[in-house]
């Protein structure tokens, strides 16, 4: 690796990063105006045009308030708390494939920020690390609600993740690789040229474990049971401060981002459009660097309708209790979960005898 | 570059190591805990094991010191409280402390490469394949444990209850 | 190994994003602290007892199944990387893995007999 390498690998790191993070202020918008629009109400439009200044204030106000840091916290485990939970959400999106490759003095560099042979691995991995924040930053906070909703969160996360990896496993199975470019590479084409050869038609059941699980495993409605207010205060980030929510909530977007991700490369085709196979674009668009921006696109596209699909079913749903939540995840999703692995391996077997 | 790294690692791991057994409260002690399994993932990850170093965080980071911190909130555990040590402990601790150090002894004694061996190719499918051929017997036995383990944390733990909030059971 | 190099570039670049949020805040936001203001959220009243309470252990025992239920997963993982290539070979892979499930759901099957999570 020279150093031209090494320069271009820090930028498109950078530059995937920094654009994963203006999901915040994108999904800052969408969500509010998402709520107003379906409880038929006018939502955020004094700032800017459209309210689309909304996000800009917010973040400043949450940088103007004060900040309190309560005297009865333990301080080390408290002022990491949010930090925790951000740094394992900025590591998950080096696994996502955003696009085949684009190339710099007739050389190829992947759309993605590292090609891991166990990229699934990784993301389950990294991902499941995002708890300690939450359950050491609700400890440290010292606070009965706090500790309650860690508690909650946790036994949620680590509840959900089963269903998740064993949706991830079948997914495996079919596609034989852990890396999430090599998945999308074989969902390229069309199943007895009529669908598209995409994930979720090939593992409709994975895909709605995968689905489900994955809003829990983000603490979005209707599994937001950490942060339940009605009991709960404020769950476990009762204690913190306006810019620590604010950085929570960021790392709750940066995890819907990349579960979205997740499920575009996995189920979705990642970054082959329908019907149309890659060869064919390259041919129409004459140029490697054109079809890459293609790609991003429609990457990112089918990533903001999963997002908004999040805010649809946030304002839709009602909440679960908490009995029946751990039901879910114990007695309907992880047997499904194996029925399914079962399943994908059964036919794999009969489609090689065949 | 792999030589740097690895004392980096190895360091990073030891520190951290040695910041569980020195931590005063033991919710300290599992954060250097997660800490010092980073370390040793690096390290796989070093030997070009990187299913190692996943499985490594998935399993220890993600999973055994949840259980860890749960037992530390769980009970609740107040330094101040703790039992003094008696005559077992006591015999245990000596029997560790000499096992760890023939151990090192052995270690030590022996010549230290200078050099890290090459990483293997393609890592992953061969330990899979070995996994499924070679040690089939063990992976089948292994499920066995898992499910003699399901029926032992029950019959230990006796009473489950919806857990809500933060009741005293 | 090297395809984590841009990994630990992420890693330094996401630590760069955290401290600088962490030190903004610090900048701009006004301190002013009152004894009553830092004291513990407990709506309002005087804050009853240590928030260090004993829990039920229902949590330790969602956290020992997750622990279970995490390591017979990561042996799923291996499984279906090679089972597609292993097929060739007959389906030896496959009866393995069905015998390995089994034991599994009578696992599964047990905490639902026993209703140690209360499910039912």
């Amino acid at each position: 690796m020279d150093l031209t390498d090494l320069i271009i690998t820090v930028v498109k790191t950078a530059v995937i990063y920094i654009g994963m993070i203006q999901v915040v202020p994108l999904m800052l918008i969408v969500e509010r105006r998402g709520a107003a629009l379906i409880q038929d109400r006018p939502g955020p439009n004094r700032v800017g045009p459209f309210g689309l200044f909304q996000p800009i204030a917010d973040v400043i106000k949450m940088m103007m308030k004060e900040v309190i840091i309560p005297s009865q916290v333990n301080k080390a485990l408290y002022l990491l708390g949010p930090s925790l939970v951000l740094l394992p959400a900025s590591l998950v999106i080096a696994a996502l494939p955003f696009g085949d490759f684009f190339s710099v003095f007739n050389k190829p560099y992947l759309l993605q920020v590292a090609n891991i042979d166990v990229g699934i691995l990784y993301v389950l991995a990294i991902g499941s690390l995002g708890i300690y924040g939450i359950l050491f930053g609700g400890w440290a906070s010292n606070n009965k609600f706090s500790l309650m909703g860690a508690m909650r969160a946790t036994s949620q996360i680590i509840s959900y993740e089963i269903p998740l990896g064993l949706a991830a496993c079948s997914a495996v199975l079919w596609y034989g690789s852990f890396s999430l470019r090599e998945m999308v590479v074989t969902q390229e084409g069309t199943l007895w040229g009529v669908i598209p050869n995409w994930g979720v038609f090939c593992q409709p059941l994975g895909f709605l474990l995968f689905f489900i699980a994955a809003f829990a495993e983000t603490n979005r409605l209707p599994f937001d049971l950490p942060e339940t207010e009605a009991e709960l205060v404020a769950g476990f980030h009762t204690e913190y401060g306006p810019m620590d929510f604010g950085t929570f909530f960021m790392a709750e977007y940066m995890n819907m981002a990349t579960m979205s991700g997740l499920m575009v490369a996995m189920y979705f085709g990642g970054w082959h459009l329908p019907w149309i196979a890659d060869a064919t674009l390259l041919q129409w668009l004459g140029s490697r660097n054109i079809l890459a921006i293609l790609q991003v696109v429609t990457v990112v596209t089918k990533m903001a309708f999963f997002m908004v699909v999040y805010v649809w079913v946030r304002w839709t749903i009602p909440r679960f209790r908490f009995d029946q939540l751990m039901r879910l995840a114990w007695k309907n999703l992880i047997p499904l979960g194996l029925f399914n692995i079962v399943l994908t391996a059964v036919i794999l077997y009969l489609k090689g005898a065949a | 570059m792999r030589e740097i790294l690895f004392v980096i690692f190895s360091i990073f791991t030891i520190t951290a190591a040695s910041g569980v057994l020195l931590s005063k409260s033991p919710v300290y002690s599992a954060f250097s805990l997660i800490l010092s399994f980073f370390g040793l993932a690096g390290l796989y990850l070093l030997w070009g094991s990187t299913f190692m170093a996943m499985i490594q965080i998935l399993i220890y980071t993600g999973a055994i010191v949840v259980l860890f911190v749960f037992v530390v909130m769980l009970l609740n555990l107040n330094t101040e409280k703790e039992n003094p040590p008696n005559l077992l402990f006591w015999g245990i601790s000596a029997g560790s402390v000499w096992l760890l150090s023939l151990i090192l002894l052995r270690v030590l004694t022996r010549s230290i490469p200078s050099k890290l061996p090459a990483v293997p190719v393609d890592q992953l499918r061969t330990i899979s394949k070995l996994l499924f051929t070679r040690y089939l017997w063990p992976f089948e036995v292994l499920s066995l444990f898992l499910l003699v383990m399901i029926v032992a944390i029950f019959a230990i733990t006796r009473t489950g209850e919806i857990p809500v909030g933060g009741e005293k059971s | 190994m090297e395809a984590f190099l841009p990994v630990g570039i992420l890693f330094i670049l996401a630590i760069i994003i955290s401290a600088g949020l962490f030190t903004v805040k610090r900048l701009l936001g006004p301190r002013n602290p009152v004894p009553a203001k830092l004291a513990v959220y407990e709506c309002g009243v005087t804050p009853e007892s240590s928030a260090r309470i004993p829990f039920q252990t229902g949590f330790y025992l969602i956290a020992v199944l997750f622990l279970l239920f995490d390591v017979e997963a990561a042996f799923f993982f291996p499984w279906a990387l090679v089972y597609k290539e292993s097929l060739a070979e007959g389906p030896a892979l496959l009866i393995a893995m069905l015998i390995y499930m089994a034991l599994l759901v009578l696992g599964l099957v047990y905490i639902f007999r026993k209703d140690c999570l209360k499910l039912n």
